[in-house]
């Protein structure tokens, strides 16, 4: 157990962690510069080794520790509960995915859409740039570590199973501006579609405002949104 | 109710304005049926026609008419300002600074259409 | 063809913020009568026996319809569990309650025209 004493620059959360049949509480003591991943640690070492949830790299470059905290999607390894405006703490698996246990969800879903948008690279058979020349247009979207933050922020995505969701467009964008790609016509097919392609889109920003890399994918479904009416 | 308030007004303020614009247009929809129902006894004489409009003549309704109003007028605003987003405005601060051009405008002229509206059929009851 | 009905919904919208002014002050604020309250059979009469209102208001209707159905169809659509047959399905639904409706609005004109 962890002991009570309260070091000077810590405080005590209460961690509400949705388990898969209930939500426990647990008191956490961290520094203001730990993360709530810090917290998962400590509790998993020292209060309940069963729960579950998952990390990587730790450091913000992986994305696997999205998870629903205090009801915003995010990084669980970039979140300080010190930069939080409560002291309790609740964290929930990503919304928009089917969770397998407690914090893990899973991800297919959102690889089902964007393996529909043709990810990789279809060389159009010409001359072949060996990098890409710099394009204000999409520099600062290729920050993408696909932590399917989006997809559970997205409001559409909480209702429709079929809409590709922002970062499977925001990937087909990257595509299509790519002069070394050939697929653009089938690319632009699957975005153009009324039930399930940019369209579904209702420019509510919730994806801008998650995405940890900060990639304004509201613009990326709005450029697409514009090039599909001139075409 | 304040943890609802406070996740949509904030940051997530876009999923507000979509909240806003999905209920005022149902509202309004509504509002549609009830004026064609009502207009339509035109075609049958003054009698039925005074009728028509007498269900909605007591004070509740107009302080209805002027809440028609106000969502006329948001639905509206916030449309010209997502049509502006979809156009190509930027969409850093613009965001926010909608909020002065929705809400604070929007409610500039609805205090303009409503107080008189207001003053004129409500006060006179 | 998606692109069409993206379109046509901001279009719609501009025209009736438009047409919407227009209907607010003819019918609350272009006379004193009006300005107290006073909408009367007549006063409606007179104003739509002329052509040129009729067109107007018919066209505010069709628009409004245009604008408002294809809102209502666009919340249907976000919700897949209807799958795009259903989708197809309602709007066919939706584009008979626009006529129904329609009908219904430009029937008050009947004994104008």
């Amino acid at each position: 157990m962890t002991a009570s004493v309260i070091r000077p620059g810590t405080r005590t959360y209460e961690v509400r962690v949705t388990k898969s049949a209930e939500i426990r509480s647990y008191p956490v003591t961290l520094g203001d510069r730990m993360t709530v991943l810090d917290a998962l640690f400590q509790i998993q070492a020292e209060l309940d080794s069963s729960i579950g949830f998952r990390c990587a790299c730790r450091v913000g470059m992986c994305g696997t520790c999205a998870m629903y905290i205090n009801r915003v999607p995010r990084l669980a390894c970039k979140t300080r509960p010190s930069q939080l405006d409560s002291t309790r703490i609740t964290l929930a698996p990503l919304p928009n995915l089917p969770v397998i246990q407690d914090l893990v969800v899973s991800l297919q879903p959102f690889f089902e859409q964007w393996k529909r948008i043709r990810p990789a690279l279809r060389g159009s058979g010409s001359d072949q740039l060996a990098t890409l020349p710099p394009d204000p247009e999409t520099s600062r979207k290729r920050d993408c570590i696909t932590c399917g933050i989006c997809y559970a922020a997205c409001g559409i995505k909480a209702t429709h199973a079929d809409y590709l969701g922002p970062a499977a467009i925001n990937k087909a964008f990257l595509r299509i501006k790519d002069p070394r790609d050939g697929a653009h016509r089938e690319r632009l097919q699957v975005l153009n579609d009324e039930w399930s392609g940019v369209w579904r889109c209702h420019t509510q920003f919730n994806c801008t405002v998650a995405c940890p890399k900060q990639i304004d994918l509201t613009d990326t479904i709005a450029r697409l949104k514009r090039a599909l009416l001139t075409s | 109710m304040k943890d609802l308030l406070r996740k949509y007004s904030g940051p997530f303020s876009g999923m507000f304005a979509h909240w806003i614009q999905r209920s005022t247009g149902l509202l309004l929809l509504f509002y549609l049926f009830l004026h064609v129902r009502t207009i339509y006894a035109l075609s049958q004489g003054p009698a039925a026609f005074d009728r028509a409009v007498g269900q909605f003549r007591g004070p509740f309704f107009k302080l209805l008419e002027i809440a028609l109003l106000g969502a006329v007028i948001l639905h509206a605003l916030n449309g010209v300002r997502i049509t502006l987003l979809d156009l190509g405005l930027p969409h850093q601060r613009q965001r926010r600074l909608f909020w002065t051009w929705s809400i604070g405008l929007g409610a500039l002229i609805f205090l303009a259409g409503a107080i008189p509206l207001f003053l004129s059929s409500v006060l006179r009851r | 063809m998606p692109a069409f009905w993206w379109y046509l919904q901001r279009l719609t919208g501009a025209a009736l913020a438009l047409l919407l002014i227009v209907h607010f002050w003819v019918e609350h604020f272009v006379s004193e009568n009006l300005r107290r309250g006073d909408l009367t059979y007549d006063a409606i009469r007179t104003r739509i026996s002329n052509p040129l209102w009729q067109t107007i208001d018919i066209a505010f209707l069709l628009i409004a319809l245009l604008h408002g159905l294809s809102g209502a169809r666009n919340i249907l659509l976000d919700y897949s569990r209807i799958g795009r047959r259903g989708a197809r399905i309602a709007t066919a639904g939706f584009i008979v309650v626009g006529a129904v409706w329609a009908w219904w609005g430009i029937e008050a004109f009947k004994d104008l025209r």
